[in-house]
């Protein structure tokens, strides 16, 4: 293979183009693009199929990390000497969010339900703390 | 975008241009790329025949070499059709341009 680029200083285009005709067939190019179309098009459609290797990349990547964290959800019952009544951890109740817009708005939801749960964790001790009931003071101490 | 060539003759607009098809035919009719640089005055004239495979097929010889005698200016034709013709395989390595957001401007005085 490439013996007769030694013997010829000059390789014929018809034969590099026949070589490299297959790949682009096979990220979408037809033939009417490769061979009559515009000849620029072929360095834009090898970058869209980077593109879609870098994008397929992701979402194998983010497959695994969910495997992963569904496998230490369970882990614990797993364990050859796990407690009676062990549980598995819950799994993640909604998918991670891949924007910044999606993980700011994970993260001030997060902080709105532990204020909710702040809030109701106090108002449950002062309940129980029986308080007297507040009465109105006046500037000069009496009570109305 | 390729590179092309545009003119208008007779009325007619021509668009010269390369295509990995028009090379095929042209290499099949015993064109050689190192001829360009080889012979290039006599290589000429059946490059400038190439150039009207991808938009005007059928346009006849006779046609193509009254053009190609009232072309001014050969020198800079030839350097410009090379250019040309390597392009399709040229596009096979090179990465694509980015624009990287600048702007052109000029002024109108």
């Amino acid at each position: 293979m490439g013996g007769e680029f030694l013997n010829n200083s000059s390789p014929s285009y018809t034969k590099i183009f026949y070589e490299c005709f297959p790949f682009y067939l096979s990220i979408g190019m037809t033939y009417e693009q490769y061979w009559n179309g515009d000849c620029q098009l072929v360095k834009y459609y090898r970058k869209a199929h980077e593109l879609r290797n870098e994008q397929k990349n992701q979402e194998l990547w983010l497959q695994g990390l969910y495997i992963y964290n569904a496998l230490c959800a369970v882990a614990p019952v797993l364990h050859a000497f796990a407690k009676r009544g062990t549980k598995p951890h819950p799994y993640t109740e909604k998918p991670y969010p891949l924007t910044k817009k999606g993980v700011n708005e994970e993260r001030k939801a997060q902080e709105k339900a532990n204020r909710q749960k702040a809030k109701a964790f106090f108002e449950a001790w002062a309940a129980r703390l029986k308080l007297p009931e507040r009465k109105d003071v006046s500037a000069d101490g009496n009570n109305n | 975008m390729a590179k092309q060539i545009i003119f208008e003759y007779k009325g007619k607009e021509y668009t010269l241009e390369f295509t990995r098809k028009s090379i095929e035919i042209m290499e099949r009719q015993g064109f050689v790329a190192s001829d360009i640089t080889d012979k290039p005055m006599t290589t000429l004239p059946t490059l400038f025949a190439g150039a009207f495979l991808a938009h005007h097929r059928y346009v006849k010889k006779e046609v193509i070499d009254e053009i190609f005698s009232k072309i001014k200016n050969k020198q800079e034709l030839i350097s410009k059709l090379a250019e040309m013709y390597n392009e399709p395989i040229l596009a096979l390595v090179e990465e694509p341009e980015e624009d990287e957001g600048n702007i052109e401007w000029e002024a109108s005085f």
